[in-house]
């Protein structure tokens, strides 16, 4: 049953990590690999304030939004100026950038030994100890980021995401702030990926840099990509099968340490395979074709 | 001071020999092919394979498995890029294929070999040579060699050699050179074979300098990226001047702030060039770049 619990707990991070970033890459045509280090900064923030300022959890996940939000502003604002796989290599830059600080800054953050023992969460009295409570927790934020995400796509706002990923100009032409744009759904994607983060290290109760790194980031645009790029189930769906579909090597009598190295086969290989035959993945509406390409 | 510059010629050589490669083949793909990390990991590992495990002497490992890397990097054209570019693939397509192909084989190596380091020096340790005050190993000298070789080789065989003015053709225009005769599918073909070839090499000549393990791929193509982009994209004496810039401002970096920094130091400048001068030193304006 824990086991159970534990799985849905993973796919719960998982959801709110594919839709913040399906955001950015999917509806914007931004894509990024720097969403590892908005995960790592929502749940270093949440972690060294618990520890060290014994704030509450609400204070923690607001400054851990906050400050992932202003790291998605910097990491935002070379898309103005570089496009397509330029602006893939800079956010690159940025993944790189940030884990390096995570994993050399010793004194700060504990570097690559990590740190231990974050308390659980209490949310207006009541602490958060089991699984399923954390189930229901990350169930709630998914839910709430699900309907975010719903209710931006669905707005002006979101239309014009589209507009820039299909015709920049074009959006730019019909008076547009393009660049103000860009740089907010990196805010808000970032700022989502915060959430997930201080989820994760809350519930896992210990934090080190290897969370975070570049390969991380891949498996987040693979979930994408899988669910389907610029679909609101899209990312679901992906975190569902990319998840679960690891665990069942499990069952299949794997010994666990080949186990690390097939699931990245097994993602690496359904990231070629998608690109191959269904760029855009199973539910997905944009296959990473820029507008001139595609005619 | 006479070591720290040598320090830095090593450096840049070896960032040199990854970024000449790395240049040729973005120059006729048009996109960045992540899977060069693996081809960079690989030499070494073949090396291992065929010297430790199989018998063959040194050289011959050596030689076997350079032609090894070389060939899997037309396979993975062939098999995997090509499709994709007849379907008129995105660079992002290609680029997250690639990046696709880099985790599955990387990981294929670490299943085989294991992730900590080795070590494929041979020989005893050498103390290293004086020269002027510096110290200088067999294989560093070689390493320095061997790289300046490989521009003088790669500039007369792009400048001089029909392969080399197909290359530019097809660089310049895929269409173009098409509807001139020139068959750009062979064209990439012998692109992606030289450009594995000298990245295979890059990478054994640092695995003997320093060692190995399966991460060190993404880093050295990483700094090669830096490399290609600070210079200039498709220049030649960008990617040696991007080199030497690179070299000299990571080994001021670790003597500042720390040998960890390596990493940070590099791409901090990469976004800085990307901000400020997304062309870079030498190269052409760019259109991916709106100035």
């Amino acid at each position: 049953m824990e086991y159970i619990l534990h799985i849905l707990i993973l796919i719960g991070i998982y959801i709110i990590l594919s839709i913040s970033l399906n955001l950015i890459a999917g509806y914007t045509g931004l894509l990024s690999i720097a969403h590892a280090a908005f995960y790592g900064i929502g749940a270093y923030v949440a972690a060294l304030m618990a520890l060290n300022l014994h704030s509450p959890f609400l204070v923690n996940i607001v400054c851990a939004i906050i400050l992932s939000g202003l790291l998605g502003a910097m990491v935002g604002i070379p898309s103005l100026r570089i496009r397509d796989d330029y602006f893939v290599i800079a956010t690159f830059a940025f993944q790189v950038i940030s884990f390096s600080i995570l994993n050399n800054w010793v004194s700060f953050t504990g570097g690559p030994m990590g740190l231990p023992g974050i308390p659980q969460p209490t949310i207006f009295g009541l602490t958060i100890s089991s699984h399923l409570g954390f189930l229901l927790l990350i169930g709630f934020f998914c839910a709430l980021i699900f309907w975010l995400s719903h209710r931006i796509v669905q707005s002006p706002f979101g239309r014009v995401l589209k507009a820039i990923r299909e015709d920049e100009v074009f959006a730019q032409a019909a008076g547009k702030n393009v660049a103000a744009f860009k740089v907010l759904v990196f805010v808000i994607g970032a700022g989502m990926a915060a959430i997930a983060g201080v989820m994760y290290v809350y519930y896992i109760s210990f934090i080190d840099p290897s969370s975070f790194t570049v390969m991380e980031s891949i498996f987040i645009i693979s979930v994408v990509i899988v669910g389907g790029a610029g679909s609101l189930w899209g990312p679901v769906i992906g975190a569902v099968v990319l998840v679960v579909l690891p665990e069942l090597l499990r069952f299949i009598g794997l010994p666990s340490f080949v186990a690390a190295n097939v699931r990245q086969i097994l993602y690496g290989g359904l990231l070629v395979a998608f690109m191959m035959w269904r760029p855009h993945g199973f539910l997905g509406k944009y296959a990473f074709q820029s507008g001139e390409a595609r005619e | 001071m006479a070591q720290f510059i040598t320090n830095i010629l090593i450096t840049a050589s070896s960032i040199v020999l990854v970024g000449l490669g790395f240049s040729l083949i973005y120059r006729t793909t048009k996109f960045f092919d992540l899977a060069y990390a693996f081809l960079f990991m690989a030499g070494p590992y073949f090396v291992l394979l065929l010297n430790s495990h199989l018998g063959f002497v040194l050289h011959l490992a050596v030689f076997l498995s350079v032609i090894i890397v070389g060939l899997i990097g037309v396979l993975l054209d062939t098999l995997i890029y090509r499709p994709l570019r007849r379907r008129n693939a995105s660079a992002l397509v290609l680029l997250l294929s690639s990046l696709g192909v880099y985790v599955i084989l990387q990981n294929v190596i670490s299943l085989v070999f294991g992730d900590e380091n080795i070590s494929i020096r041979f020989g005893k340790i050498e103390q290293g040579i004086n020269i002027l005050g510096a110290k200088i190993t067999s294989i560093q000298i070689l390493l320095i060699g061997l790289s300046v070789a490989a521009i003088v080789t790669t500039s007369m065989l792009i400048r001089y050699t029909r392969i080399g003015l197909a290359i530019r053709a097809v660089s310049s225009s895929p269409e173009l050179a098409n509807v001139s005769g020139m068959q750009s599918e062979r064209v990439i073909f012998w692109a992606t074979f030289m450009s594995s070839i000298i990245v295979g090499i890059a990478g054994i000549l640092v695995a003997i300098d320093v060692n190995m393990n399966p991460t060190m791929g993404m880093n050295a193509l990483m700094v090669g990226i830096v490399v290609v982009l600070v210079g200039g994209m498709g220049s030649i004496p960008g990617v040696v001047l991007g080199a030497l810039f690179l070299g000299s401002a990571q080994h001021l970096g670790v003597w500042v702030i720390g040998s960890q920094w390596q990493d940070a130091i590099a791409f901090v400048i990469l976004l800085a060039f990307l901000l400020i001068k997304p062309e870079g030193f030498m190269g052409k304006k760019i259109r991916k770049a709106t100035a």
